[in-house]
């Protein structure tokens, strides 16, 4: 199952809309499961990794898959390598994800790009790595072509999604 | 010390990469009796999944198991990938056992290379399913090692790897048969000598569909190539045409030479009396020659199928 939970006001008819994105794209439910509040000490740009530790007051079950999303910026992280550009951050094979919706102002706004980064953070959770394919969601998402694409994955990445699916133990 | 484990020396407590599997952790080194023999073993536990494995400790070494990278190799992996690479195997089969041997025993620079080199592959085309799994198992292999060696987030790892890989900003370029030929012409090859001529050479269950349409006409028979020898000859592949040694002066120049079996020569008759061409011959077996019929008489009922019937008994009455 997947969860979302904002940690800002949305319209429920646009959280409606992402739930029936996620449903197809995975095969599993998806609800829209409350707020939830930025933990304090923390503030805009938001430091993604410690905002996905630090929130409290989530309820969920094994194997669900919990996305949070939020209006405000996350802030950029700095790698080995460089800067990556942070729209959404995930736990790879955890079960929590963040999602920052910014710089649209509401998820109509930007609903395909936004959607994108949304399967590309679940798919993280979900042990997906970085696909190859331009079409894919899972193709890196700081590439200028990512947010022209469509909310899907390629045919490797969706049959794995789909056996981690399976194989969850719940 | 047993041979070829000097050159390791494992604690329990160390991290390991086991080749193929993954970051380990040595959870135990003692001393089992197996068919008599006491043997020291290596127990170590996968800690993507807590998977146990056990290595006679003679064997750590043969089998490539090694110390984590270092943060040094991590950077060195980072330059390696960020180098502006076009070389990529285009023989499948060299390809296939290239990457084998750098998966096993190259440590983590030949992941890397397996990793930018179908990188690069699928800039050309998309991979194989086969080689899409390679690459897969490559990329969770070294971001594992690489999150493991910086004690990071594996997404994090991921992305420090790709953010070399695809920079920020710029898409991946687009390329084509001939950038990868490039290096065997400056190395003074030709292309057709190496069996490329501008193709990929697929395994055959991959080849891309949408080339068989011009390639399957040489391959439907003899016919096929019979007739195909007075028009232009499509693109081979292979090996080009030997020159010829006494080419004749002014004359035509030879039809390039084909593989397989040499179309047979036509009856000169036929083409010298301009008659009508020869019907084309019928694949399959050639008919069974009728039994002579005696003209008027009524043609034979058709063969029944099974067993014949049983002779019935002469009836007495």
């Amino acid at each position: 199952m997947i969860r979302v939970v904002t940690l800002d006001s949305f319209d429920d008819k646009q959280l409606a809309k992402l739930n029936r994105t996620l449903y197809t794209a995975f095969g599993v439910g998806s609800e829209h499961s409350g707020t939830a509040d930025v933990p304090a000490g923390l503030s805009e740009p938001l430091d993604a990794e410690k905002l996905v530790d630090q929130v409290k007051g989530i309820r969920s079950y094994q194997d669900d898959k919990v996305l949070l999303l939020t209006l405000r910026k996350l802030k950029e992280r700095e790698l080995p390598s460089g800067m990556a550009p942070t729209q959404g951050f995930a736990r790879f094979g955890k079960d929590r994800a963040v999602l920052s919706v910014h710089p649209h102002k509401d998820l109509e706004a930007g609903y395909k790009a936004i959607a994108r980064h949304a399967l590309h953070q679940l798919g993280h959770l979900w042990e997906l790595h970085h696909c190859l394919d331009p079409r894919c969601s899972m193709y890196p998402p700081w590439t200028p072509s990512f947010a022209q694409g469509e909310p899907i994955f390629c045919t490797f990445c969706r049959e794995k999604s789909e056996q981690k699916i399976r194989l969850a133990k719940s | 010390m047993p041979e070829g484990s000097a050159s390791l020396q494992l604690a329990v407590g160390d991290r390991v990469v086991y080749p193929n599997q993954g970051v380990c952790r040595v959870s135990a080194i003692d001393v089992k009796e197996v068919a008599g023999q006491k043997l020291t073993f290596v127990t170590m536990r996968r800690e993507e999944d807590g998977a146990v494995v056990m290595v006679p400790q003679g064997k750590v070494v043969s089998i490539g198991v090694r110390k984590v990278a270092t943060a040094e190799d991590v950077e060195r992996i980072f330059e390696f990938l960020r180098s502006d690479s076009d070389k990529a195997d285009l023989d499948w089969k060299q390809r296939a056992r290239t990457n084998l041997d750098r998966m096993t025993q190259g440590g983590i620079l030949g992941m890397a290379e397996v990793v930018k080199g179908l990188q690069v592959l699928s800039e050309l085309r998309p991979l194989p399913t086969k080689e899409r799994e390679l690459y897969d198992n490559a990329r969770h292999l070294l971001v594992m090692e690489v999150a493991a060696a910086l004690g990071t987030a594996e997404v994090n790892a991921e992305d420090a790897i790709d953010i070399v890989l695809f920079p920020p900003g710029r898409e991946r370029p687009k390329r084509t048969a001939a950038e990868f030929q490039r290096d065997e012409d400056e190395l003074g090859l030709d292309g057709d000598l190496m069996g490329l001529d501008g193709d990929l050479d697929l395994p055959p269950d991959e080849e891309a569909p949408a080339e068989s349409s011009e390639e399957e006409a040489p391959e439907e028979g003899e016919e096929a190539e019979a007739e195909e020898g007075e028009e232009a000859a499509p693109k081979k592949r292979g090996r080009p045409p030997k020159a010829k040694a006494e080419a004749p002066a002014g004359g035509e120049a030879p039809a390039p030479k084909k593989r397989g079996r040499p179309p047979k020569p036509k009856p000169e008759a036929t083409a010298a009396a301009g008659g009508e061409p020869p019907a084309p011959k019928k694949r399959g077996r050639p008919p069974k020659p009728k039994p002579p019929e005696a003209e008027g008489a009524a043609p034979a009922a058709p063969k029944k199928r099974g067993r014949p019937p049983k002779a019935k008994p002469p009836e007495s009455e």
